[in-house]
């Protein structure tokens, strides 16, 4: 992580430089400066295996990340939003809860390679009694899927590039954040693991939800002013936290109900008032005791007249 | 040493009886009369609610340094609904919950320099700095509007309009449900959304986690 941070971050301050000269039209030496610029940026491009620019954000840094050093024609490779933040302060999940916005991200990519949606780390609750987020605090890295077209030849100028807006809060203020990212791949025969992202990359997957493993069986109804979630874990549970990955199902701030069963639990939720109608499924996390996390897409019954 | 150890017990139990009686405290509702408060304005004057009846009354949480709010402001939006409304009778009130060192904390000098400056026009700025009145109505975001009909009850509570973004460019093409609420009720006909979901940043009461 050093040694890339390292090579990418001459790249940076060059793109900075060239853009000052631009706006300083009367210097004599500009075209001959900018040239010298020019191939500086070349040559520096040519040495990195992949130039990627971390970009400062309020309170921390946004890098666009690759797991793979280089790619090949008709292979799906991941890459990452990678959000460093200083202590005390948070972005939000998919669903940001009470308060706040999800990461947006709009990708321009070269012709033949197409990006999936973010694929979503599993979040943590925050908040005090009224008012509950859910969040990323800390480092997280949001990945997406690209996928090479099979007609993919990428050009040397070829680059990944990502427009991400966000909303960064502490517990006293918000602040609007906004950047541009950028990610060179060169194109050969096969797909090269980066050895730089690997631990990163490794992290990330390890926190996402997981799917619920076999032998579980989750079911769900709906009661007059809640929902109740039965798990059959074929063990007992004690304790669970549900993020729903709809906003308006449930009513955040209120404590989530476990009772622990022989072989599962039921847990209560509150539904929220501004549910408009009925809901013929609650999808989202359920994460346990430990941190293991579950994406769950529970059927709801209809509440018993 | 003892006299602060003394305290801190204080703080702890009185915390607990707050969290023990809070979740007690239900949210008033859309359809239900809007709960009695008594707020001291930056123009110092006191308002109590109460006192409005035959009056549509609105209630819009503000923090001016949240980019939510900003969007509302600095495009001219938040003004021209004060103008047109309070034009048309009815009471609207800014409501500053944000606690003293947070965003969007408020003494009533800067107050009135930044309604100045940015041509507010509501009926008045209500300095809650304990964070009282935005407990009382459960407000969780800024800018989250609150309407109360004449006879007190809450017709509307959450989002200003449909587009939960902090983009000024994104309200020509919003459906602003203060101006649908208001419209529909003075007209004595029933809204079509009384509860939405508020959009914006957290509420920064005191001793928030977010």
């Amino acid at each position: 992580m050093i040694e890339r941070s390292m090579t990418s971050l001459p790249g940076a301050t060059l793109r900075i430089a060239v853009n000052r000269r631009f706006t300083n039209f009367t210097h004599i030496y500009f075209s001959r400066a900018l040239s010298t610029f020019a191939l500086a940026i070349f040559f520096l491009l040519s040495c990195t295996v992949i130039s990627a620019q971390s970009a400062h954000i309020p309170h921390g840094t946004l890098e666009l990340v690759s797991d793979h050093a280089a790619i090949a024609p008709g292979l799906q490779f991941t890459v990452g939003l990678q959000f460093k933040m200083q202590h005390g302060w948070h972005i939000y999940w998919e669903n940001p809860g009470d308060s706040g916005e999800p990461p947006r991200v709009t990708w321009q990519l070269p012709k033949g390679l197409t990006a999936g949606e973010l694929i979503w780390a599993a979040p943590q609750r925050m908040g005090a009694s009224t008012i509950v987020n859910y969040v990323y605090d800390g480092d997280v890295l949001l990945m997406a899927p690209v996928r090479a077209g099979a007609d993919y030849s990428a050009s040397p100028a070829d680059k990944l590039e990502a427009g991400v807006k966000f909303l960064i809060c502490s517990e006293q203020m918000c602040m609007p954040g906004k950047a541009q990212l950028s990610l060179a791949i060169p194109v050969k025969g096969q797909l090269t693991s980066d050895a730089a992202t690997a631990a990163t990359f490794a992290a990330a997957r390890a926190r996402l939800p997981k799917p619920l493993p076999g032998g579980w069986k989750i079911s769900g109804h709906a009661e007059k002013d809640s929902f109740v979630i039965e798990s059959q874990a074929g063990r007992t549970l004690t304790q669970a936290t549900f993020f729903p990955v709809h906003e308006s199902q449930i009513e955040n701030s209120t404590p989530q109900v476990a009772v622990s069963r022989p072989t599962g639990m039921r847990l209560t939720l509150r539904k929220s008032g501004e549910l408009t109608k009925l809901l013929a499924n609650l999808k989202g996390v359920l994460e346990l005791p430990g941190g293991e996390t579950y994406l769950v897409d529970v059927p709801i019954a209809p509440a018993a007249r | 040493m003892k006299r602060s150890a003394i305290f801190s017990v204080g703080v702890f139990i009185s915390a607990a009886l707050l969290f023990a009686v809070a979740p007690l405290l239900s949210a008033p509702k859309v359809g239900e009369p809007a709960p009695d408060f008594s707020a001291t304005a930056s123009n110092g004057k006191t308002y109590r609610l109460a006192d409005f009846r035959g009056k549509f009354v609105v209630l819009e949480w503000h923090n001016n340094g949240c980019p939510y709010t900003r969007k509302h402001y600095e495009s001219g939006n938040m003004q021209r609904l004060q103008k047109e409304w309070t034009a048309k009778g009815v009471l609207w009130f800014t409501v500053i919950s944000s606690a003293p060192g947070t965003q969007g904390f408020m003494t009533a000098d800067a107050e009135n320099a930044y309604m100045g400056k940015m041509s507010a026009a509501p009926t008045a700025a209500l300095l809650d700095t304990s964070g009282d009145l935005g407990h009382l109505y459960d407000a969780k975001t800024t800018p989250q509007i609150v309407i109360i009909n004449p006879q007190g009850v809450m017709i509307y509570d959450g989002a200003i309009d449909d587009h939960p973004t902090p983009d000024a460019s994104d309200i020509p093409n919003s459906k602003n449900y203060v101006q649908e609420s208001l419209i529909s009720a003075m007209a004595g006909k029933p809204l079509s959304m009384g509860a939405t979901r508020p959009y914006g940043c957290s509420v920064k009461y005191a001793g928030a986690s977010h």
